[in-house]
């Protein structure tokens, strides 16, 4: 057992988690999407992308590009959150929580995916 | 041989690769890889500072309680933490709030520094350099769109022979296992840009980044001091490319038989052809000294004419490979050798002295009293300076040759003033460049010494009544309708001599300083043709002279109304309309 794949699945694993986490619940409610849970879906997806960067094999490169696809949806997400929340005039309301929910809901896709190739590269390993 | 003549490589042709050549990672993927850690490093003191602000219980202007908003906070970590600080926003702090400010300063500071410092260490790892220069090698390489000459091993040889190749417009590419060599092509004053790997060229792979398999790759030299190495390359390039000439140096008949096994390469031993060059010189001083001029690259001095001895008994110190190569050469021109050799062969010879050259009393016993030649041909330059001291002290007539092996003891040899000097380096380089350059050129070297010394030494004369004491470089034009245009008419008409074609385009009745060396017809060679010669359609001619000179020939080579002046004194318009209106003969 390595120490390095075990902190890589667990940096995947709990980026889907909390990008499912924070995106479960009915799309338009404020009250049932937790900005902190948000905040640390970025965060983990992040360290996620670096965790990934360097790897030279194909499903390393897939690895890298999913992430980077979920950290621009997550991104685009906070920064939905912010116009609601700073700048338009409306605030925080089921529009505007809507659009973030489901640009969360994309980088989730992403995730998914993420974690799909892990377990097939799990699968696929074979130790001899 | 391989020159100018040959068909251009097609754009059709492919790389040849080397199956397991792998390209390295590209730059960016290297830095993000040496990158994790630091990165991480500052993306969790990021998050963990921003959290803290939204957690901590703040207080507005009102004296509420608030807490910061994460976009509040990030902002305000953003600026805190690139040391900018606009101040407290979007109210004023609470002493808890203040409290985490501080610890967050100095986490973000130990993050900054630690990214930073991490990229500045990998900018300067050397791993990372090579592996950037690599990539810009390569990338340069893979870029060249002509002709070019891989050389592998850039010492001596190689630099003298890189110079010349250059002045003669010829591309090349070099792979050295030293760097400083390689960093040197930067400093050497080149026309053209030299990609330079610092690389094992016994590494397959070396030789593939450096463009073995490329399509315009049109040579490969192998000029290492390394009998091992050159055999390396020869056989890789052999194997992988066999369409390719190769030219390899060695100093051993064993290494040169073994070069042999693969394909056809053109070995140069430069020992070999000391006593090959000796030989001449000594049969025929002024063939010889045509034979070094023209050998020695553009812009070569005339050298001074020896007068080696072809009577009487030399003496040789050194009896190595060099000392048994010249031995043979010079027993097979009739003279008698007396070898002193530091260790007793297996069976005592009555011409071998056995002892150390250095100490007086063996060079008694060779009695150096009665001989004419002495050889210095120890692998030692000290030894051999020390060697020619002692011995022209014996005897100041002595005909003195020496072999200098390092390049910085030039200048002692030039004082010492040695007769006959052997530089293996420069041997090798003239040989090759010879062979390069063009191939009428290695042509007449080879046809030139039969025809006798009292031929060499017109041939010298003219050479030097007209192009002066340095040599330009040498050219090829042939008699047809691309290389000569404006002459197709009057050379299938008739009579077409040299003395016409050489008229000056300015003045008909001055004749050009060019000197004809060699026309080639129908595989024929006639070598000096003098000015009466008669020429035809498809005649090569190889030409020495200034590249004024050749500038002005080559107008009365294509444009039609320069040639007409030159050869028939006519005085013909040269735009088209009037040519018409005039009807001038075309």
């Amino acid at each position: 057992m390595s120490l390095e794949k075990v902190i890589f699945g667990f940096f995947v694993l709990l980026a889907a988690t909390l990008n499912f986490g924070f995106f479960i619940g009915d799309i338009d409610d404020p009250t049932l999407h937790n900005e902190y849970e948000l905040f640390a879906a970025v965060v983990v997806n992040l360290i996620a992308t670096v965790l990934k960067f360097g790897d030279r094999t194909q499903i390393g490169a897939v690895h890298l590009a999913t992430s980077l696809v979920a950290d621009l949806q997550l991104i685009a997400a906070t920064l939905a959150w912010t116009w609601a929340t700073q700048i338009s005039s409306n605030g925080l309301d089921g529009e505007a929580m809507a659009s973030v929910v489901s640009l969360s809901g994309g980088a989730l896709l992403a995730n998914i995916v993420s974690v799909v190739l892990l377990v097939v590269e799990t699968v696929s390993f074979q130790r001899r | 041989m391989f020159g100018q003549d040959e068909a251009r490589p097609r754009k059709a042709r492919r790389w040849t690769r080397i199956a397991a050549a792998v390209q390295g990672p590209p730059t960016v993927f290297l830095i993000l890889r040496r990158m994790r850690a630091p990165l991480i490093v500052l993306i969790a003191i990021f998050a963990i500072s921003v959290l803290g602000l939204t957690l901590i219980p703040g207080r507005d202007d009102a004296g509420q309680p608030a807490r910061m908003g994460f976009f509040d906070a990030f902002y305000f970590m953003s600026y805190t933490a690139t040391t900018i600080g606009y101040g407290e926003i979007p109210h004023e702090f609470t002493g808890a709030q203040r409290l985490w400010v501080i610890a967050s300063i100095y986490l973000t500071v130990i993050g900054w520094a630690y990214a930073i410092g991490s990229l500045l260490t990998l900018l300067q790892d050397r791993a990372f350099r090579q592996a950037l220069a690599l990539r810009r090698f390569t990338r340069t390489v893979a870029r060249i769109r002509e002709p070019f000459l891989l050389i592998a091993g850039y010492g001596q040889t190689g630099r003298l022979l890189g110079r010349s190749l250059d002045i003669l417009g010829r591309r090349i590419v070099v792979v050295d296992t030293s760097a400083e060599r390689v960093d040197a092509l930067d400093i050497d004053a080149y026309r053209a840009d030299v990609p330079g790997l610092a690389g094992d060229a016994r590494n397959p792979r070396t030789l593939d980044h450096a463009g073995l398999g490329h399509p315009y790759c049109e040579g490969v030299l192998a000029l290492t001091d390394d009998d091992e190495v050159n055999l390396a390359v020869t056989m890789t390039a052999a194997l992988i490319r066999p369409d390719l000439p190769v030219i390899a140096r060695t100093v051993s008949p064993a290494i040169e038989y073994r070069m042999a096994a693969f394909g056809s390469p053109t070995v140069v031993n430069a020992f070999d052809r000391y006593g090959d060059h000796l030989r001449i010189a000594l049969r025929a001083p002024a063939s010889y000294q045509l034979m070094v001029w023209l050998e020695s690259g553009p812009g070569a001095r005339l050298p001074r004419r020896g007068r080696p001895p072809r009577a009487g008994r030399w003496v040789l110190c050194g009896y190595g490979r060099f000392g048994r190569e010249l031995t043979a050469d010079l027993r097979a021109e009739g003279l008698s050798v007396t070898v002193i050799d530091i260790v007793a062969g297996p069976e005592p010879e009555p011409w071998v002295v056995v002892g150390d050259g250095s100490e007086p009393g063996v060079m008694a016993r060779a009695d150096l009293v009665n001989a004419v030649g002495f050889v210095a041909g120890t692998d030692n330059d000290t030894t051999n300076l020390s060697l020619v001291a002692a011995a022209r002290r014996i005897n100041p007539e002595l005909f003195v040759a020496s072999r200098q092996n390092r390049p910085e003891t030039a200048p002692l040899f030039a004082a010492m003033e040695i007769d006959s000097l052997l530089v293996p380096a420069e041997v090798v380089a003239h040989e090759i460049y010879a062979q390069l350059s063009t191939p009428l050129l290695w042509r007449f070297l080879r046809e030139m010494p039969d025809l006798g010394d009292r031929w060499a030494a017109d041939m010298i004369e003219r050479l030097h009544l007209h192009c002066g004491n340095r040599l330009q470089a040498l050219w090829r034009t042939t008699l047809d309708a691309e290389d000569a245009p404006a002459l197709t008419r009057w050379l299938r008409d008739g009579p077409a001599t040299m003395r016409d074609l050489l008229r000056h385009p300015d003045d008909r009745d001055q004749r050009l300083d060019i000197v004809p060396l060699l026309i080639l017809r129908d595989g024929q060679a006639t070598l000096g043709p003098d000015d009466d010669v008669a020429l035809r359609p498809g005649d090569q001619i190889l030409f020495a002279g200034q590249p004024w000179d050749k500038r002005a020939l080559l107008e009365t080579l294509t444009i039609n109304s320069v040639s007409q002046y030159v050869l028939h004194g006519r005085r013909v318009p040269s735009s088209w309309v009037w040519q018409r209106l005039t009807h001038s003969p075309r």
